[in-house]
């Protein structure tokens, strides 16, 4: 009875990559990093071979600049150890800060 | 650039065995060598390795012979690459 649980739970994933296969996602990466690209594989472990990748570095005096730094990586694999975030590129868009309160006088 | 999708990352960095690499550090540092090998945890098997130290804007130490590179701070790797600009 007790075994029960380890023998239906093998490797399944909580999300199925493969609807992604083909089409342009973004990853953020521990250390900072993000990368965008066209996702060409997977596997359980989350790594990733994305085609056509951009990556987009931040520097630490302009907090977060999108345009500034970016380069054509081409085709690459990423660890999927160092993947902290992955979704769709359609799926975000930058907005103004909301939390900046105004300052008056 | 066709990629064959049924084919597991791991193996696609198999291919690159005998060839340049471009590997790129979750910090500032990227790693340029030829691929001789790695294991699971892909720590990696490099020779004729230039570093990059990417933030300072200038090229690091080259170092020839043969390295092992912990993979646990790898973010990614281009096969083929030949580096940062500069």
């Amino acid at each position: 009875a007790p075994f029960r649980s380890q023998e239906k739970k093998k490797k399944e994933s909580i999300f199925d990559l493969s609807k992604y296969i083909d089409k342009p996602i973004r990853v953020k990466f521990q250390g900072g990093r993000e990368a965008s690209g066209v996702l060409k594989g997977f596997d359980p472990l989350l790594n990733l071979v994305l085609d056509g990748t951009i990556e987009y570095m931040r520097d630490p005096d302009d907090q977060y600049k999108l345009t500034e730094d970016t380069r054509q990586l081409g085709l690459v694999v990423c660890r999927g150890t160092a993947v902290v975030l992955i979704c769709p590129q359609d799926g975000m868009e930058a907005i103004p800060n909301p939390f900046i309160q105004q300052q008056d006088g | 650039m066709a990629v064959d999708c049924t084919r597991t990352n791991l193996e696609l960095v198999d291919k690159c065995i005998g060839s340049r690499i471009h590997i790129v550090m979750k910090n500032d540092k990227e790693i340029v060598g030829t691929l001789l090998g790695f294991d699971d945890f892909v720590n990696m098997v490099l020779e004729d390795v230039t570093e990059f130290e990417i933030t300072p804007e200038g090229r690091r130490i080259t170092k020839l012979d043969q390295i092992l590179l912990n993979g646990n701070n790898i973010t990614m790797l281009i096969p083929g690459g030949e580096g940062p600009e500069v």
